[in-house]
């Protein structure tokens, strides 16, 4: 143990107020419909695609994404293996990567995607393109339901809100920074 | 140098400066209709507040939880007392890898460090990968607001930046070439990293883990393709429990920008199978702030930047003129902490219009403590005498009724009688220098009241 750890702590210590106790959050209840989760994701760049059937998935994302050579998936034959071991020339690759996502958050557009689900932990921002499968009925209405329903965030996980994007050059706002270019969710 | 005078620089160009305020306040609009759409805000706001507060009355035992927990998980816990502490530790873990090429997603800590003139000195490449943050390491300047480090540039400026040192064409300009000209530019540099650095938005005391909040994706692409992570987190970073941060996660983005939430907001608890996470947790005078009663809430701030985006003050005057990592109406009540003489003019710079206070996200009261850190200011003599000597001289003024009653006539008249050459003089009076005094009125409201009772 450094002694800098043992300097930090007792100054905590010793300047802490007094404590206050730790608030109980509500969960605020709020719109968990398809239409708001649809529109907001609409709203920050990301697409919707309805599916009846999970199964069409395949068909639907070769109609998407018509010149993708080099697909990577874990819910349909794909072109690229990639698993977490891939060295980075390989992730670096990958045109599209179709990943499933586990919880919908309609207040923001999020996705929440575990590690379990990303083939390797840089697959999703490495990708060129980003499609994300989520059954309808795993959407909540904001942030404290989502995380109500996560036990706990493995080893990584990311809530993943529509395509790479950045606003750096004079506020004007550019899809397509470092990570995916587009975001497309297939919603079942 | 004072604010005050380096800002002077930053109007002399009057037409920069009206289009620096407008960008500010169309995000500070962004903010509010954002804000607006969510009917629980106020309540997240204190649900926030109380979070940090409790956080801070146990900042020793969840430290100690977190960095249980954190070793649990298989993360290397440090600890730096300060800057230099902070630096060495992350050369020396760059060095033990023989790496020479590093990576970094926007930490503001590691700005407020000097960590990559350090690791540059060494032998270090180290490469910013949020564009604003590129753009500027190119440009060899300091951010100038913690979520928009290039707002004092204008695409033009990009566009020279880009030609002189990624070969873009001379005269582009547009936004999404250029962006795309730094994408291939960055992911080679990604691509051929062994170590990433990156900040930390939350650390979670329940978990041991650290949560990342970027638009780019930078963060997740650079540390989820290297080898080694280290992440750099002071020590007001903490909430106790996952759970609480559905309160931060609501607020942060759209109090920033206006977003719902940024498009990734990434958990690291474990480091992947073969690689290394490291956790710097610093602390560089945040302890002796826990110590300040007046200002210990600004240990709260979770850097959205809304209070610079609102402030009349900064928008007008940008964020180099703050001279401090983090500029702003929350920069002038972090810097004297650090340093109070160098920052002795910084909480003048504030009209104490309070509107800093009403937009942040977990309530610290910044005005408030802009007012507090004057007195303090005027007790260590950290004033400039003119002030100190003419506030002196006005209290004594305004609390004699006959001083005030002559001078109030004496007043009235010269200011009708003088030039205005001699009124406006630059040297006599630096208060009119972008204003007009006022007209003086016939009477002063003593003389129309006794008046008015007599009829």
């Amino acid at each position: 143990m450094s002694s800098s750890r043992e300097k930090i702590l007792a100054a905590a210590r010793a300047n802490k107020p007094a404590e206050t106790p730790l608030p109980t959050v509500p969960d605020f209840g709020g719109d968990a419909s398809v239409e708001r989760f649809m529109a907001v994701l609409s709203s920050i760049g990301g697409r919707v695609v309805w599916v009846a059937d999970p199964a069409q998935l395949g068909p639907v994302v070769q109609q998407l994404f018509p010149d993708a050579r080099r697909t990577a998936s874990n819910l349909f034959p794909a072109t690229v293996g990639v698993h977490a071991q891939t060295p980075t020339s390989g992730l670096a690759e990958v045109d599209l990567a179709v990943l499933p996502g586990e919880i919908g958050v309609a207040e923001n557009g999020a996705v929440w995607l575990p590690e379990a689900n990303m083939l390797h932990r840089a697959l999703p921002t490495v990708t060129q393109h980003l499609v994300l499968v989520l059954d309808h009925r795993h959407i909540v209405a904001t942030m404290h339901q989502a995380y109500a329903r996560l036990p706990n965030t493995g080893g990584y996980g990311a809530f993943v809100a529509g395509p790479s994007k950045t606003a750096d050059i004079e506020q004007s706002l550019v899809i397509g920074a470092h990570g995916a270019r587009s975001l497309v969710l297939v919603l079942y | 140098m004072s604010h005050s005078l380096r800002a002077a620089t930053f109007v002399a160009d009057a037409d920069r400066t009206t289009w620096h305020d407008e960008t500010l306040w169309f995000v500070r609009q962004k903010r509010d209709k954002a804000v607006y759409a969510v009917p629980e805000f106020q309540e997240l706001r204190e649900l926030a507040s109380q979070i940090k507060e409790h956080t801070l009355g146990r900042l020793d035992e969840y430290l100690k939880q977190f960095e249980a927990e954190a070793r649990r998980n298989g993360v290397h816990v440090h600890w730096a007392a300060d800057a230099a502490e902070h630096n060495d530790i992350i050369l020396d873990i760059i060095r033990r890898h023989n790496d020479t090429r590093v990576v970094k997603s926007k930490s503001m800590l590691t700005e407020e460090c000097h960590l990559n003139p350090h690791l540059l000195g060494h032998g270090i490449e180290v490469i910013d990968t949020d564009l604003g943050e590129r753009i500027i390491q190119l440009r060899e300047e300091a951010p100038s607001h913690l979520v928009l480090p290039a707002i004092h540039l204008k695409k033009e400026d990009v566009g020279a930046t880009f030609h002189q040192h990624l070969g873009t064409e001379k005269g582009n300009h547009d936004p999404q070439q250029l962006t795309e000209a730094a994408r291939q530019h960055l992911r080679a540099k990604f691509l051929a990293a062994e170590v990433a650095i990156s900040g930390v938005n939350f650390a979670v005391a329940e978990t041991g883990g650290v949560v990342i909040c970027t638009n780019e994706g930078n963060a997740d692409l650079g540390v989820n393709l290297a080898r080694v992570h280290i992440a750099s987190m002071g020590i007001e970073k903490l909430i106790p429990r996952l759970s609480d941060l559905g309160v931060f996660t609501r607020l942060l983005a759209r109090s920033a920008t206006g977003q719902p939430v940024t498009t990734y907001t990434s958990h690291y608890t474990k480091p992947a199978d073969g690689r290394e996470l490291h956790v710097v947790i610093v602390d560089n005078g945040r302890t002796q702030q826990l110590g300040r009663p007046d200002f210990r809430a600004s240990l709260k701030c979770i850097r959205c930047g809304a209070c610079m985006n609102t402030c009349p003050v900064y928008r007008r005057s940008g964020g180099h003129s703050y001279d401090f990592t983090v500029p702003g109406p929350i920069g002038a009540i972090l810097s004297p902490n650090i340093d109070l003489k160098k920052h002795s003019s910084l909480p003048f710079a504030s009209t104490l219009c309070g509107s800093c206070t009403d937009v942040c996200p977990v309530k610290i009261d910044i005005h408030t403590q802009l007012y507090k850190w004057r007195q303090v200011l005027a007790e260590a003599g950290e004033i400039p005498i003119a002030k100190k000597w003419s506030l002196r001289f006005m209290g004594r003024f305004l609390a004699s009724p006959k001083a005030f009653g002559l001078g109030g006539k004496l007043a009235r008249t010269g200011l009708r009688l003088l030039p205005h050459q001699l009124t406006h003089a630059q040297a006599l009076n630096p208060w009119a220098v972008a204003r007009e005094l006022p007209e003086p009125p016939k009477q002063s409201f003593r003389e129309w009241y006794a008046r008015a009772v007599k009829q």
